[in-house]
């Protein structure tokens, strides 16, 4: 019972949980910075950066607008980051996976949604124009996104008849595998906010869009979360491919290379493309999302 | 409920200070409301306080992109009431200098709108491109910015390696046509925020009296090159370029085929540089009582200079009209109906240039 607690603990907040997720997090942001500027002739920031940014926000002093309660204003960050949290110590990565039951799946959607459904609201908590277009912005894409997001995990789940996580990531590789990936890979681009799907935080725009009126300790703990976000959904694809592989520390390998590749990806997508506008977002999630949600339901329930 | 946001005029998608309140409802935007004046210098009346000579380094500093139209058309049209004559190798560099200032200044364009749709790869490429014509400008005037090119009757400076200019300009040509205009033409997300947005129909054009390629991407056949050729334009054959699509996408084409003309001019120019002096070996410092306007078309449109003497070394007149005046407020006549997304590329597709309008 107490070993059960202690590693459930460990898993929260150690591996993969917060102090191991966001130094992956800020690895992947790093990398995805860095060769987002190789591509574009820039020489990118140093290695420490995304924690400097972080060190640098914590030790901010914050402002809390006009109007805004100070327990909303700091209970939003706080509640997106642990449910991130909590999401990312479900995640079965090798050597982790100490909290896992049937249907811990439907509890990860759940806690991996938290972080936008609290971005939608503090953009209409902190009562600036600009944050209130971004969160429009972003409750119309979370509509979006979620098509190819939800379909790709369900198919997998009736494929393997479990919700259960820790069996996604032992079942072999297959077609439905790819597909899933791949449809969980479009979903990314706009969960992530990063070009083409750019549009809730369109500097250009509506300035920082949601997190306009956050400054200090509070955005800091949302770039956490983001930090967190970025290694949760990345190492979701990740330990979709771990299957074939017995080995725990090739295991560890494989999952940090492909981490990585979805991030590289991710930075040459970024490079190569204008910002969209959200119609267009929706337009290309409903209908190249619904082509992979039909794609990866007949893969999986056919093949 | 209609709501309002104030857009400037200190945002991260303008150059300058300008600011337009948008009333919004949903992403629609239904009116704007543009304001200007934020960086009043009253050029006007510094001109009619100090004698030609430091009038033509004054005019230059009215625009910081596109800064030697400014002093060759106040030149132009002093010249016109002294009557002095300009050599022809000189109205030929003016004519090289006028066409690499478009350059460097529609590239600059180009950069500016495709972060304004954050395409920040292109915006990197395109501001590495600008630069070599920076560099070109620079070997020919010693100056990146404000070239102090032009002098009464002339011009300060000759061209002397008409050849590592033409190479320069070759490698320019390459990059446009094999990179620059290819990306903006066929790359889908370029053309989905580009293509019938902002629409200003050529009646509305003709209505707020729009100039230059703004008004020639909505079918106006206009271009002072043309209709009233200057320096040495008369000789080089110039082509206008006119687009009938109205909308973004038009402005852009109109831009990018100029570019290409405006190369196309260099070495036309380059290459048939006639010899002979670059000024006067006198100008007059008092110029005789008399007025005179010139026209000349800048890289926003035309320019347009009134100078009335009184027969002293100092103009008693001098009135600006610059292409963004008039462009400006043909913003209202684009947004209406658009989405706010699109503000940011509808108003960077006139290319506002608020140093100008305020003068």
């Amino acid at each position: 019972m107490d070993n059960w607690w202690l590693r459930a603990l460990f898993s929260i907040f150690i591996w993969p949980g917060l102090l191991c997720g966001a130094l992956f997090g800020w690895l992947l942001l790093w990398i995805n910075r860095k060769s987002l500027a190789q591509l574009q002739g820039r020489q990118g920031p140093p290695f420490f950066q995304p924690f400097f940014d972080f060190w640098k926000l914590i030790g901010k002093k914050t402002i809390i607008p006009v109007g805004v309660s100070w327990a909303i204003f700091y209970s939003l960050p706080i509640i997106s980051l642990f449910s991130i949290v909590f999401a990312l110590a479900i995640l079965p990565v090798p050597w982790g996976g100490a909290i896992s039951f049937e249907g811990d799946l439907v509890l990860f959607i759940y806690l991996l949604e938290m972080p936008a459904l609290i971005d939608i609201l503090a953009g209409y908590a902190t009562r600036s124009v600009y944050a209130q277009v971004g969160s429009t912005r972003e409750a119309l894409l979370t509509i979006a996104y979620n098509l190819p997001f939800l379909s790709g995990l369900i198919a997998l789940a009736l494929r393997l008849k479990t919700f259960q996580l820790s069996v996604f990531t032992s079942a072999p590789i297959s077609i439905a595998t790819v597909i899933t990936a791949l449809a969980l890979f479009i979903a990314l681009l706009a969960q992530l906010k990063v070009n083409p799907f750019s549009i809730p935080n369109a500097e250009q725009e509506i300035v920082a869009g949601i997190h306009v009126e956050y400054n200090g300790l509070p955005l800091a703990l949302f770039e956490l979360a983001h930090a967190l976000e970025v290694s949760t959904l990345a190492g979701l694809i990740a330990i979709l491919f771990l299957g074939a592989i017995t080995a725990p520390w090739l295991k560890l390998v494989i999952f940090i290379f492909i981490s990585i590749l979805i991030i590289v990806l991710v930075s040459i997508i970024g490079a190569g493309t204008a910002r969209l506008k959200v119609q267009h977002a929706f337009r290309f999630y409903w209908t190249w999302g619904l082509i992979a949600a039909v794609l990866v339901f007949m893969a999986s329930l056919a093949l | 409920m209609p709501y309002k946001i104030p857009i400037g005029p200190l945002h991260p998608a303008y150059e300058e200070p300008y600011k337009i309140i948008v009333s919004c409802k949903g992403e629609v935007i239904e009116d704007v409301q543009v304001e200007v004046g934020f960086v009043m210098r009253s050029v006007e009346l510094l001109t009619q306080q100090r004698n030609y000579t430091r009038d033509l380094v004054l005019v230059e500093r009215v625009c910081g992109i596109c800064s030697n139209v400014h002093a060759s058309t106040f030149a132009m049209a002093v010249e016109r009431i002294a009557g002095i004559e300009v050599p022809a190798r000189a109205r030929y560099i003016r004519t090289i200098v006028a066409e690499l200032e478009r350059l460097h200044s529609h590239l600059l364009w180009a950069g500016v709108g495709s972060e304004d749709i954050g395409y920040r790869s292109m915006f990197m490429e395109i501001y590495a491109l600008r630069e070599r014509i920076m560099d070109i400008l620079e070997t020919i005037s010693g100056n990146r910015v404000n070239y102090a090119m032009i002098t009464l009757g002339g011009v300060t400076r000759d061209i002397t390696d008409p050849k590592g200019i033409l190479e320069g300009v070759a490698e320019v040509r390459k990059t446009l046509e094999k990179v620059i205009i290819p990306i903006f033409s066929r790359d889908p997300t370029i053309t989905a925020r580009t293509k019938g947005i902002g629409i200003l129909s050529k009646e509305d054009a003709i209505a707020y009296g729009t100039v230059g390629p703004l008004a020639r991407a909505s079918g106006i056949d206009e271009d002072v090159r043309e209709s009233m050729p200057y320096a040495a334009y008369g000789e080089l054959g110039f082509k206008i370029v006119v687009q009938e699509s109205c909308d973004v996408q038009a402005r852009v084409f109109v831009r990018a085929l100029e570019m290409l003309e405006a190369v196309r001019l260099i070495e036309e120019a380059l290459k048939n540089l006639p010899a002979g002096p670059i000024r006067p070996d006198e100008t007059p410092l008092a110029i005789p009582k008399g007025e005179a306007t010139a026209r000349s078309e800048a890289p926003r449109g035309e320019v347009f200079y009134y100078v009335a003497s009184d027969g002293s070394d100092t103009p008693a007149r001098v009135k600006i009209r610059t292409p963004s005046f008039v462009n400006i407020p043909s913003v209202r006549a684009m947004v209406k109906g658009q989405y706010l997304a699109d503000l940011p590329i509808i108003q960077a597709s006139i290319d506002p240039c608020c140093s100008c309008t305020d003068r």
